[in-house]
């Protein structure tokens, strides 16, 4: 079977969609995190494909891949401060269920 | 120096009562001889442009005040016969009064606020006399009313006074502001503030006749307010609340004449709409004929002064509305000295004997001579007696009337007026000072040096003052002819003269029987009189039909406005933006539940909103 560009996007809206769907419906703020991390690298993996599959000069295209290593790399620095908040949220609170951490309104 | 150091004259006051602001407080004891320094500074001013004038001739200068747009505003000074006479009375009178305030107010806790205001009120007047732009000249039209505000209510304590001072400032500012308006309305015509500007315009025939009209009409109200002209004139009598002293400058000598003042000055322009000039003369002449009414019935003798005032600033507007600003000047000069000596004279009767009711006080002379002399000098002045000043004024007044573009008919009640002044004038020097001394006026005494001395001042002046009406040769061809540049001398016209000192002689024969031989009884004649001699007592109403007024119109309309603005404009214009938004905040701030998912799905509802709106496009 050949490789196409519209498996690559069929990936990545699956990812994504899990991704929406563990941010939604998940209690845990370790999931909700993984979650955006999933929802992230579904736009990484849309991104190399298209870059491979545009019809664009090969100087052009290879911007695609770059864009992908600066996602990377900001979600490393992403989840770690926000698994830094969390572990501070769960010392504080003895729990990090995000249900329980609703001050934040009216 | 010059004519040009005329501008220090209102200067040195103005620093004067900075000085007085500053210090007043800390050390008071100071205030009335920086005050009284400045006055005679000004005074001194006065001498050294009046010797400069005397050489050169007329001067103005002026100089830049500030620029909007293209432009200018400017400062400046006019000097002339008529701005000389005015700042010479002003600065002497104002010298006079403060002196005589040293002694009348010597035991006040408020004495340095009383000449900070003093001083405030001298730079004033000086700078409303010397503007040579009606901007300025309104400045100081308004800081004039501002001191006269502060002085009536000097005394604030007293809720009188207090209601006094009010009155005196809402009446005069009902002028005021259709003065404002018709100032304005010159400058929309002529496109500059400038007297002489605007004069030249207006002879060039620059300026639409109906505009011009209108706006001098209601210039002639400003002064009508400030001059106490009928139906302005409610707030003067009132305004003998404030100290004697303040009465006699601001109310008699100085500021009430502003009016006349600004008459004369405009006269050049007011002589082209002949409309304008018979109001002026008619509002003049009632207004002489009613206070001199009024006065006949008042018992307190401030007050009998005060409408003897109103009645005097009327022959004045008489004056200048037959066509004679010259007369008009020539009598504001003799009835400012003559009232000044009469109502310091007054201020010492009250000081000597503590009596302000003329049915309290009699045979005062035997403990008061000195004060009687200069009262009756003063008093005997107005009334007209021959060779006092105040005849010859009285008469050029009566000549102007009969030569100039008025009617006769304006003649006969002329002498009406004249004949009201000389009755209640006989009515005043015979209860005042002639007959038995009552037995609460035992106590009665002259005052001292401070106090004599400015009265008997202003007293020999106003007898002898009338001499300026003569021609003293070809650089001098009478008073008149002076401030109006005429080439016609002094003269008489023994008809009217005659018939003023008949009136003279006879009025004061007529009250010497009522007052003193009583064999006219002066109840008798009030009984005959019926209406007339009530409504005279009760004022004419006017004060009635104001009050009713203000009672019946100006507060339910300041009601009504008073509700429109709280329920439209603060509860619904300002509270209600403010009540919906909270409102509305209090019901959508439930969407914040604080759950992060919850968010997020608002996130991704808008997203797929955002992208169907895309696709669909």
């Amino acid at each position: 079977m050949e490789l196409e560009l519209v498996h690559f996007q069929v990936l990545s809206a699956a990812l994504f969609s899990i991704g929406i769907f563990g941010v939604l419906a998940r209690r845990s703020a370790v999931m909700v995190l993984i979650s955006i991390e999933l929802m992230l690298n579904a736009v990484n993996v849309n991104l190399v494909g298209i870059a491979a599959f545009s019809d664009r000069a090969a100087d052009v295209r290879v911007f695609g891949q770059i864009l992908v290593v600066f996602i990377i790399t900001l979600a490393a620095a992403e989840i770690g401060l926000a698994l830094a908040i969390v572990l501070r949220v769960f010392r504080n609170r003895g729990s990090a269920n995000v249900d329980e951490l609703n001050v934040m309104k009216w | 120096m010059g004519t040009d150091a005329a501008f220090l004259a209102p200067v040195i006051p103005a620093i004067a009562f900075a000085l007085i602001l500053i210090t007043g407080r800390r050390v008071p004891g100071i205030a009335p001889y920086l005050s009284i320094a400045a006055i005679v500074a000004s005074f001194v001013v006065w001498i050294v442009v009046f010797l400069a004038f005397l050489d050169d001739g007329p001067g103005t200068r002026s100089i830049e005040w500030f620029t909007i747009g293209t432009f200018e505003f400017t400062w400046g000074t006019t000097v002339d016969e008529i701005s000389l006479v005015m700042l010479g009375v002003v600065s002497f009178v104002a010298i006079g009064i403060q002196i005589y305030s040293l002694d009348y107010l010597h035991d006040e806790p408020r004495l340095w606020w009383y000449f900070a205001v003093q001083s405030l009120f001298a730079a004033a007047m000086m700078t409303l006399v010397l503007a040579d732009n009606l901007l300025l000249l309104y400045l100081g039209w308004e800081l004039v009313g501002l001191g006269s505000y502060l002085l009536i209510g000097f005394w604030w304590e007293r809720r009188s006074a207090a209601e006094a001072a009010k009155k005196a400032f809402i009446t005069t500012r009902i002028g005021d502001v259709a003065m404002l308006i018709g100032i304005i309305l010159l400058f929309r015509a002529t496109g500059t503030f400038e007297i002489s500007g605007i004069t030249e315009l207006a002879h060039g025939g620059a300026v639409d006749e109906s505009q011009l009209k209108w706006a001098l009409i209601l210039i002639f109200a400003g002064a009508a307010g400030k001059s106490a002209q009928i139906p302005l004139h409610v707030w003067l009598p009132d305004a003998m609340e404030g100290p004697t002293p303040v009465s006699a400058l601001i109310h008699a000598a100085t500021m009430v004449v502003a009016g006349v003042y600004l008459m004369v000055r405009l006269f050049p322009i007011y002589n082209m709409i002949p409309e304008a000039l018979d109001l002026i003369a008619v509002i003049g002449l009632l207004t002489a004929v009613v206070a001199g009414a009024i006065a006949l019935s008042m018992t307190d003798l401030k007050r009998i002064l005060a409408y003897s005032t109103i009645s005097h600033l009327g022959f004045m507007m008489l004056a200048i509305g037959a066509g004679a600003p010259g007369v008009a000047m020539f009598h504001l000069l003799a009835h400012a000295f003559a009232k000044a000596a009469l109502f310091l004279a007054a201020g010492s009767i009250s000081h000597g004997s503590g009596q302000t009711d003329i049915r309290e006080m009699g045979g005062l002379w035997r403990r008061m001579p000195f004060t009687t002399v200069t009262f009756w000098i003063g008093a005997l002045s107005l009334a007209g007696l021959p060779l006092l000043s105040g005849f010859f004024s009285k008469d050029e007044i009566l000549l102007a009337v009969h030569t100039g573009r008025l009617n006769d008919a304006f003649l006969v009640v002329t002498f009406v007026a004249v004949a009201f002044s000389v009755l209640y004038t006989g009515r005043m020097l015979y209860r005042v000072f002639l007959g038995r001394l009552l037995p609460h006026n035992e106590g009665a005494h002259e005052p001292g040096i401070r106090m004599w001395a400015p009265i008997g001042v202003f007293a020999a002046l106003a007898a002898v003052i009338g001499v300026l009406a003569f021609e003293w040769g070809h650089e001098y061809m009478g008073f008149v002819s002076w401030v109006e540049d005429a080439e016609e001398g002094f003269h008489i016209n023994t008809a009217i003269s005659g018939g003023s000192i008949a009136i003279v002689v006879i009025g004061l024969y007529l009250t010497w029987l009522i007052y003193m031989q009583r064999r006219i009884s002066a109840s008798d004649i009030q009984r005959r009189l019926g209406f007339l001699a009530t409504a005279a007592e009760r004022k004419f109403y006017f004060d009635e039909v104001y009050q009713w007024g203000i009672k019946q119109v100006v507060l339910p309309m300041a009601r009504l406005t008073a509700f429109i603005d709280r329920a439209w404009v603060n509860d619904i214009g300002v509270d209600g933006p403010g009540k919906t938004t909270r409102w509305g905040g209090g019901i959508l701030r439930y969407i914040q539940t604080g759950m992060v998912y919850n968010y997020a799905l608002g996130m991704v509802i808008g997203a797929v909103v955002l992208a169907v709106i895309w696709w669909s496009i």
